[in-house]
């Protein structure tokens, strides 16, 4: 019974560290150092008389500080970098747990009296721990984590984490608040992790740092991998096979005479494997089971869509506009004093020889460079800062020059991950967990914009498909409908005809005019000049990251400084 | 303090400085042509110099003065073993894991690749060698430039004679890496694909033989690294890991993927240590941590190194 109450708060752990990998995409591998800063010190407070539950409380919101601290950090890290410094971490603790006996008790450990005791003499309670007790607390931990996870998988929660664990500049770019979801992440799977120890601790009474080695942080890692990307029974099944491994490896030990800490070390390197085998088909197999019987992404019926969609009315002044905007890349100029305006109800052709600095100005003005001179102004009002998804909000979207596509998930929930930034209300997804009817009127809106978005792109068919299925037309569309669901009033397209045919082409012009004419603004960096001489309103012409002409696209053709740009000055 | 015991401090910093700067170039060399972290980097250098004893001297390794024989051939299977873990972790471990550029996009792969390949190597090492540590033979007979293995420093203090053939070989051995960078054409081509793997095919490199070579290289600097740290005092199994991470921290305290920085950034790492271990107040405790204190903070802090430049946003 201890073993198996002792499992379940590896498995409270276990969830800890899935949110952040397999869910968020992070790949953290210091869990280990969380379970031990709660077992350590629960059982250190504990020790100095206070008592056990705030000792845990206490345990429990320190290391979910420390992992806010982490998360700081690492919201602006590269997947690498943070699983250097969480590793890093892991051996910190670790070698802080070994060489400095007064906090850990040596190798010995720390003890406390077991089965530990709940005294209330107010209410004259005494509750003894006994380990089926700690097996009911864990028991009902875990079931608890796993709705929630299911939960807040489906929600808002789940649409930010699916373009977390794409990548962030992705998730930037549909508006998701990329560091503090990484930060929120973090914190709390350090909490759970030591919420898993200081119940370990309390149940076994006796911690020593051998228990809490970098070998556990593994453990818990390979745990968390073997399920793969996004499932809430994952832990559950990684931690089973690590439940099984001690005694396992104990056998194997005595049958080939080792260490059994060597034959356990042995066994999670087999598991390490076997689990980054099996990660992609694992998932796969099981994924469309459980996925049909969970029906994870139920439509939302929708009502009524409000005839060309719900763009705000524009107020006279230009959507967008960069004022003298001056980029610098190092010693290299990209962009010298550039002027533009967008307008709402026009398709604006941003076009120039490459390297001209037409995707550096879509990227000033999407807000991921900040122009090193001049202003930038959305709606009349001057914005700075160095992140897309504020801008998203303010009402400015834009595609990405590749296709990328949010892992597998269907066309319809990808979009709704670009619908999230309509989501006006805060906390969102702790207010779709707790099934408050505000939350119901946000998903409504987000099914709603979904659908007109779907619908503006000719995506609706393809809505449940996944998006292996997509030819490289449809990718770039679904982009388009991801950047239109977000309700922004300007849609920054960057290359969208690449690897289009003539006839998809046609098609793409007609649905940016579509666009344009229902009220949007839609400036187009775009190569294929016919394409701009039959959708653009407006062109502007950049060369040298100078603005070298503005006017209609048959005022442009006929303008000879154009063609210079172009074709280069005829040889003398 | 004296300043004899401070100068003591300082020779044995440099001399374990010059060991994580041997471990950091290979570490550094690696991330710059792949871009994934060599986990299992420290694990190699541990993995060298015991697959060799174990080869040589077997499982009961005593720290004598081996013969001329032994000792050529412990010299050879030392650098072998390195180069060979070295390109085996290459190709069980990374490779599965590069995209279509060569470059590991597939971070929680190549991570979880890259403990299997440490942990594999200590736990075979483990189940031959069962003890905590082992005090191994030199080959190379770095102490027998005394009569006691230790000079006596002026000032008072004295220190292991070896520290000043380590500091010696292990600057010579980076300087060479440097050279070769610099001047041989598979040097060149390292750093063509370090720079843009696109462009590096486009110019005919052979990427994968090159990125190969590359493993071979930061093996063989593994080799040499557990050649200087073996014999120095006690080597267990499990001293990879901290070992790989002190490398890492000694490669950021340049700038990832510099050869130059990655020796200085060890041989400042090996002398701050071992001020820490004499300062009264702090001692052998403290010691043990700044290595993996200074890489947390660091790579939260810098992750491209202290000397690189500030990153611009390009998605």
């Amino acid at each position: 019974m201890t073993t198996f109450a002792a499992d379940l708060y590896l498995l409270v752990a276990a969830y800890g560290l899935a949110l952040a990998v397999s869910y968020a995409g992070l790949p953290m591998l210091g869990q280990g150092a969380f379970v031990a800063v709660g077992a350590f010190g629960t059982t250190q407070l504990a020790s100095h008389s206070v008592p056990l539950l705030i000792a845990v409380a206490v345990a429990v919101v320190a290391a979910a500080a420390a992992g806010y601290v982490v998360g700081f950090a690492a919201s602006r890290l590269a997947g690498s970098s943070l699983a250097l410094a969480t590793w890093g971490l892991a051996w910190l603790v670790y070698s802080a747990l070994l060489f400095f006996p007064r906090l850990s008790g040596g190798s010995q450990g720390l003890t406390r009296p077991v089965p530990a005791t709940l005294t209330s003499p107010g209410l004259g309670v005494e509750i003894v721990l006994e380990p089926w007790v700690h097996a009911v607390v864990g028991g009902l931990l875990v079931v608890v984590l796993a709705l929630v996870l299911i939960r807040a998988d489906a929600g808002p929660w789940g649409l930010d984490w699916a373009a977390l664990r794409t990548g962030p500049a992705l998730a930037d770019s549909l508006g998701v608040p990329v560091q503090r979801r990484r930060r929120a992440v973090l914190a709390a799977a350090a909490a759970l992790g030591a919420l898993g120890g200081a119940g370990t601790a309390v149940l076994q009474g006796v911690v020593a740092p051998i228990d809490y080695s970098p070998l556990l942080s593994l453990q818990l890692f390979v745990a968390v991998l073997v399920g793969g990307t996004a499932t809430w029974w994952g832990p559950a099944v990684g931690i089973g096979i690590i439940a099984a491994l001690p005694t396992t490896a104990d056998s194997i030990a005595t049958a080939a005479g080792i260490d059994p800490l060597r034959a356990r070390a042995v066994l999670t390197a087999v598991l390490l494997v076997a689990a980054l085998a099996l990660r992609a088909p694992a998932s796969r197999l099981a994924a469309p089971y459980l996925r049909r019987w969970l029906s994870r992404s139920r439509p939302v019926p929708v009502e009524a869509v409000p005839a060309g969609d719900e763009v705000p009315t524009p107020t006279g002044g230009p959507l967008l506009a960069l004022r003298s905007v001056v980029v610098d890349y190092g010693a290299v100029r990209a962009l010298d004093g550039v002027d533009l305006e967008l307008r709402a109800g026009e398709v604006h052709a941003l076009v120039g020889p490459n390297g001209s600095g037409k995707s550096t100005a879509l990227r000033v003005a999407a807000g991921v460079i900040a122009p090193g001179g001049g202003t930038v102004r959305v709606g009349g009002a001057t914005v700075s800062g160095t992140s897309a998804a504020p801008r998203v909000r303010a009402g400015v979207a834009r595609t990405l020059q590749h296709t990328a596509m949010l892992g597998r998930l269907s066309v319809r929930r990808q979009v709704e991950v670009g619908a999230r930034a309509r989501d006006r209300a805060p906390y969102a997804g702790l207010r779709h967990l707790l099934a408050a009817p505000s939350a119901a009127r946000d998903r409504r809106v987000r099914a709603a914009a979904t659908a007109a978005a779907l619908d503006v792109t000719g995506l609706s068919s393809r809505a449940a498909d996944n998006p292996d299925v997509l030819d490289t037309a449809e990718q770039r569309l679904l982009q388009i409908a991801r950047a239109v669901a977000t309700g922004a009033s300007a849609v920054l397209v960057d290359e969208p005809a690449a690897g289009m045919s003539a006839r998809e082409r046609d098609r793409l012009g007609g649905i940016l005019r579509r666009l344009a004419d229902g009220g949007r603004g839609v400036l187009l960096v775009e190569h294929d000049m016919n394409l701009v001489g039959r959708v653009a309103d407006r062109v502007t012409v950049l060369a040298e990251g100078r603005v070298l002409s503005t006017g209609t696209p048959e005022a442009i053709r006929a303008d000879p400084a154009v063609a210079r740009a172009y074709l280069g000055v005829p040889a003398e | 303090m004296t300043g004899g015991q401070l100068l003591q401090a300082v020779l044995t910093g440099l001399s374990l400085g010059a060991i994580y700067g041997l471990v950091a170039i290979g570490f550094s060399l690696v991330w710059s042509l792949t871009r994934v972290l060599p986990f299992a980097h420290g694990d190699i250098v541990v993995g060298g110099a015991l697959f060799a004893v174990l080869a040589i001297v077997g499982t009961t390794p005593v720290a004598l003065a081996p013969g001329a024989g032994r000792s050529i051939a412990l010299v050879v299977l030392t650098l072998g073993f390195g180069v060979v873990l070295s390109v085996a972790s290459y190709a069980v471990a990374v490779r599965p894991f590069l995209d279509r550029a060569g470059r590991g996009e597939d971070v929680l792969g190549w991570v979880a690749g890259g403990m299997t390949a440490g942990l594999v190597i200590r736990t075979a090492l483990g189940v031959a060698l069962p003890a905590a540590a082992y005090a191994v033979p030199d080959p190379l007979h770095f102490d027998g430039f005394t009569s006691t293995g230790s000079l006596a420093l002026p000032g008072g203090g004295t220190v292991q004679v070896r520290v000043f053939p380590v500091i010696a070989v292990g600057l010579l051995a980076a300087a060479a890496v440097d050279r070769f960078l610099l001047r041989a054409p598979l040097g060149r081509a390292m750093r063509s694909i370090a720079d843009d793997p696109d462009a590096a095919v486009l110019c005919g490199v052979p990427v994968e033989r090159t990125v190969v070579a590359a493993f071979a290289v930061a093996g063989l600097l593994a080799g040499v690294a557990a050649l200087l740290a073996a014999p120095g005092g006690t080597i267990g199994v499990d001293y990879g890991a901290v070992l790989g991470l002190a490398g890492a921290a000694a490669a950021l305290l340049g700038r990832l993927g510099s050869p130059r920085g990655a020796v200085v950034g060890g041989l400042v790492l090996g002398v701050v240590q071992q001020l820490v271990q004499v300062t009264p107040s702090l001692g052998a405790a403290w010691s043990e941590l700044v290595p993996l204190a200074v890489l947390v903070v660091v790579v939260a802090a810098r992750p491209g190194g202290l000397r690189a430049p500030r990153q611009v946003a390009v998605e």
